[in-house]
């Protein structure tokens, strides 16, 4: 019977349009929607990661207070360093990898626990359905930065607990979004099919589920790491999560705060790093989820 | 009950509605109230073009009915919305299609839009997605009048009830306020089609008016549309997949494929002498009670042609019992017969034999 | 036969409007759905009294001993402890809070010993009030820009939009606050930088003093709600079966547009908008602590510098009710107004 089973499965990659996008098409589909800004996140996170392995540049810890506030295109300092001595560049590097770090970690944690949450879920119905939406229900209740503030405040400093406090929203999002998918594709008589040819065990609806929600949790969670990054930030901001002298985004802002008028640069500098990496994410979650869309 | 039931004569309103009723008495004799001549539709698409419709024409007057049929995708529905203006932007439009002697391809949109409503108006298939749902019925209607006619609210409100009326609608002036979701789905295509006739349009193009509906209120309906139209002395287009339909209210047939006309001619003589394959087949696959039970439904094996990639010769040639070489060369479009065209090679014949 | 009436011996044209909707709303699917919404609410809240509590006690961290620091002796931490009922079991805990908490005692500041309540009091007008102008900003500005952008799409007013929206969603309000404060508050003097001016004070000032903070709150969600609902409007306007009776019945395309398919994109929007709030008011946090406006927010985060377990509990607790109430007026106003939930099926 997986003759006549694969008749009525492939119409449902094409009605899902979802791994149409993967593979052969895939090269045939690159286009400068993708490609741009893909292109200058490589290339951020390529200098954050790479970076300080490759070129040469001063630790972002331990500087020298003679050589500090020196503006941009100063020797050896190419954006300057704050007022501790820092040079700001490395700073920003450095920053960058915790800025992906928690975005990333964050919506990984999201997408496995939640999507998987979320899925089962939708799918098994009834009882164990209204639990888990109750519980997530009560976890997107509290205002995203309080709830992180709350936790980021009882585990301590450091950018793993950030991790963990952040997570707190990725999974009930990811969860609501992969039970609204689930639902969805239910009512597709492709699933009808599948059932009805014997597809036992929910592993192997697994196989239809999963490739068929994956792009649309994916480029939510594009558009997450954008969002985690701009919280990781703000945590740092308010002088949790990450704590002075290590470097975050978020902290530079805040420390740059106090020198505003006088030295804007030390502001501008990682807030323009915020803003190009977010808005790389978000063109490019744009654009995968235009390229992916379930009509 | 025929007191009740409000008529053109009885119908209060504005004074531009009774003398569009005394322009259609004075309708120049000859001009047809529709002709369309070699319509061409194409839409593009990513990768290429589809032609929907491909060489359409023919003429309607004033008080009669034409039944288009044809499968989904023979283009009907296509060249009716061609006729209203309301294609997407994909599409473009070749050929012409005159109402009134006033040709319509290439006026400006505005144009379109004052005649649209108002000239020539259109019932669609599925009322329960054809009303918008958080707006009253009544509204609807009222809207439909107020768009074409200098009314006030009051007013229009008025003569939407009575439009309602109109098409049996019970008890108007409760439907008025009520939303489509509490309207059973007969009664939904009543307001659909007080809504078209809201300005007493000249031509009513009905894309399977009956098609969403059970048997019982289809009858029903049918039966409003033949009266309305009498009325109204409109003319009317019947779109459909329904051959029955067409054998019982329609003066004239066309029946399409692929975007062609592959037969056409009067009611009566279309079904007295059936040429098409095409159309053979249709009406053979119309279940019969004279059939015994169990018997397999001669179906017509295969597909619709992709519009986007039309096959060279007759578009019916790959699925028609009937097809040899000859058919590799499209076969034109004559009348073979007075009033019966038809495009094939190997047209049934009188004496009933196959070939 | 005459025509049917709905009053006893008084024919009437036209049933009013009222009359309808009342009748329509008793009997109605409504109620239920506003009962059943409500029941759903209560584990909810219960859920979020739980986790507050949760959050506060149950995590690693000597409480007593943070408190007063390295310095102190045993004997002093172990009196606090008792103090502060460190000493029982979590339930025991969890439950003397909840009875608190619903007779409305939310305990003493450890600070400044005030009632947790009255300082919640003083401090939850000021956020009430950055929350609903930063919302007003948001919506009323989202829906004719996004009008605006559907009536042309593909067209320079809507790519210049839409460029923009995107950078806007990308800007992290603290960073678009620090913007806004150098531009308008340091650079052209327009706006106060920080610092709140109570109403009773001067409604003019009140104003001025928010604009900027609301500013940066209502900004990038209004670029979010625009988008959103420039989606919808197209996808309403390209693939919806009414708007094409609509056009048919040969009305002007800004009256199908605005009359019908925003119409109906409107009530999704709601929804988002609801759902959003919690964003929104969680961010209030950031932005009263860069403009000093003496709000829950700024409340919070000196408790969380002092340690003030009540306070914090105290405010993150009604932070989070407040969501949870406004996500249930959200859902009520829904039903109420979108006319498939207020009217049932009713006979045919």
């Amino acid at each position: 019977m997986a003759a006549p089973l694969r008749e009525i499965l492939v119409p449902s990659v094409a009605e899902g349009g979802a791994i149409e996008g993967v593979g052969i098409g895939w090269a045939r589909r690159l286009s400068l929607d993708i490609v741009i800004p893909a292109a200058v996140l490589i290339l951020i996170a390529g200098g954050c990661f790479l970076g300080p392995l490759i070129l040469p540049i001063p630790k972002p810890v331990g500087g020298n207070i003679l050589s500090a506030n020196l503006p941009p295109f100063s020797p050896g300092h190419i954006l300057g360093t704050n007022p501790v001595g820092n040079d700001i560049l490395s700073q920003i590097l450095y920053g960058g990898r915790v800025s992906f770090e928690v975005g990333i970690g964050t919506n990984l944690i999201g997408l496995v626990v939640g999507g998987l949450l979320g899925t089962v879920a939708a799918y098994r119905g009834g009882v164990m359905d209204a639990i888990i939406m109750r519980i997530l229900d009560v976890l997107i209740a509290f205002p995203s930065l309080v709830l992180a503030l709350a936790i980021a405040e009882g585990l301590g400093p450091g950018e793993l607990n950030v991790i963990w406090a952040l997570s707190f929203f990725t999974v009930p999002a990811f969860a609501r979004i992969a039970r609204a998918a689930t639902l969805r594709l239910r009512e597709q008589t492709f699933m009808l099919a599948a059932q009805l040819a014997g597809t036992r065990s929910w592993r192997m609806l697994f196989r239809h589920i999963a490739p068929n929600i994956l792009p649309q949790l994916v480029t939510f969670g594009l558009l997450g790491v954008g969002v985690a990054i701009i919280l990781e930030g703000a945590l740092s901001f308010l002088g949790l999560g990450v704590r002075p002298p290590n470097p975050s985004w978020g902290n530079m802002i805040a420390l740059g705060q106090q020198t505003l008028t006088a030295q804007p640069q030390l502001v501008l500098i990682p807030s323009i790093f915020v803003f190009v990496t977010v808005l790389a994410l978000n063109l490019l979650g744009d654009a995968l989820r235009i390229r992916w869309a379930v009509s | 009950m025929s007191a009740e039931q409000p008529t053109l004569a009885t119908l209060g309103g504005s004074p531009s509605s009774t003398s569009k009723l005394d322009r259609r008495g004075a309708s120049p004799e000859g001009v047809p109230l529709l002709e369309v001549q070699d319509l061409h539709v194409r839409f593009h698409r990513e990768g290429g073009q589809v032609l929907a419709v491909n060489g359409l024409s023919y003429r309607i007057s004033a008080g009669t009915t034409l039944a288009i049929i044809g499968e989904s995708g023979s283009g009907k529905t296509v060249s009716a919305r061609a006729v209203m203006g309301l294609l997407p932007e994909t599409a473009t439009v070749a050929g012409s299609i005159r109402f009134e002697g006033q040709e319509l391809v290439g006026l400006p949109e505005e144009e379109l839009r004052r005649r649209r409503g108002s000239d020539v108006a259109m019932i669609f298939q599925d009322p329960s997605r054809s009303l918008n749902p958080t707006m009253r019925v009544g509204v609807q209607v009222a809207e439909a009048i107020r768009a074409h006619l200098p009314l006030g609210r009051r007013e229009a409100r008025e003569r939407a009830i009575e439009l309602l009326r109109m098409v049996r609608l019970p008890s108007p002036e409760r439907r008025y306020l009520q939303y489509p979701h509490q309207l059973s789905g007969g009664m939904r295509q009543r307001v659909m089609i007080a809504i078209a006739l809201a300005c007493y349009p000249k031509l009513l193009i009905a894309d399977e008016p009956t098609t969403a509906l059970d048997v019982t209120t289809q009858a029903q309906i049918m039966e409003l549309l033949l009266e309305l139209q009498g009325q109204l002395a409109m003319g009317l287009i019947l779109i459909s997949h329904d051959l029955g339909l067409a054998a019982s209210y329609a003066d004239e047939v066309i029946v399409m494929y692929a975007g062609q006309v592959v037969e056409r001619a009067p009611t009566r003589e279309l079904f007295a002498h059936v040429r098409m394959p095409y159309t053979r087949a249709l009406l053979d696959a119309v279940p019969r009670l004279e059939r015994p039970a169990h018997s397999l439904l001669p179906i017509v094996e295969g597909q619709p042609p992709d519009l986007s990639r039309l096959p060279i010769g007759c578009p019916f040639a790959p699925r028609c019992p009937r097809a040899d070489d000859a058919c590799r060369q499209a076969p034109p479009l004559e009348e073979h017969e007075p009033g019966h065209w038809w495009a094939c090679w190997h047209p049934h014949r009188d004496d009933g034999g196959e070939r | 036969m005459s025509t049917p009436t709905l009053a006893v011996g008084r024919p009437e044209a036209v049933p009013s409007r009222w009359r309808s909707l009342a009748t329509a709303f008793m009997s109605s699917p409504s109620l239920q759905m506003v009962g059943r919404r409500l029941l759903v609410a209560i584990p909810v809240l219960f859920g979020v009294t739980l986790l507050t509590f949760v959050v506060m006690n149950l995590l690693p961290g000597d409480a007593a001993q943070e408190l007063l620091g390295a310095n102190a002796t045993p004997q002093q931490v172990h009196e606090l402890e008792i103090k502060l009922h460190l000493d029982q079991p979590p339930w025991v805990r969890y439950a003397e809070w909840l009875r608190g908490v619903v007779t409305g005692n939310l305990g003493t500041s450890l600070a400044s010993k005030q009632e947790v309540t009255t300082v919640l009091g003083q401090r939850l007008p000021v956020t009430f009030e950055l929350v609903l102008y930063g919302l007003l900003i948001s919506v009323v500005f989202a829906v004719p820009l996004a009008v605006l952008t559907a009536w042309r799409p593909g067209g320079i007013f809507d790519r210049l939009c839409t460029v923009l929206s995107v950078a806007g969603l990308s800007v992290a309000p603290y960073v678009l606050a620090l913007v806004l404060i150098y531009v308008f508050a340091v650079k052209l003097g327009v706006l106060p930088a920080i610092g709140y001016v109570s109403p009773t004070e001067s409604i003019v000032g009140n104003i001025r003093s928010l604009t900027l903070p609301a500013v940066a709150l209502g900004l990038p969600l209004l670029c979010f709600y625009m988008r959103l609902l420039r989606a919808d409007l197209l996808e309403q306007m390209q693939s919806e079966d009414y708007v094409v009776t609509a056009r048919a019945k040969g009305l002007p395309p800004w009256r199908v547009l605005v009359g019908h398919a925003l119409r109906n994109s409107l009530f999704g929007f709601l929804t988002v908008v609801g759902l959003n709030l919690g964003t929104l008011i969680g961010a209030t946090v950031l932005v009263e602590q860069i403009f000093s406006l003496p709000g829950m927010g700024q409340e919070l985060l000196e408790a969380i510098d002092n340690r003030d377990i009540p306070v914090i509990e105290g405010t993150v607790l009604v932070f989070a009710l407040i969501v949870v109430l406004v996500n249930l007026l959200t859902d009520l106003l829904y039903a109420v107004l979108d006319p498939r939930i207020r009217y049932g099926r009713s006979a045919a």
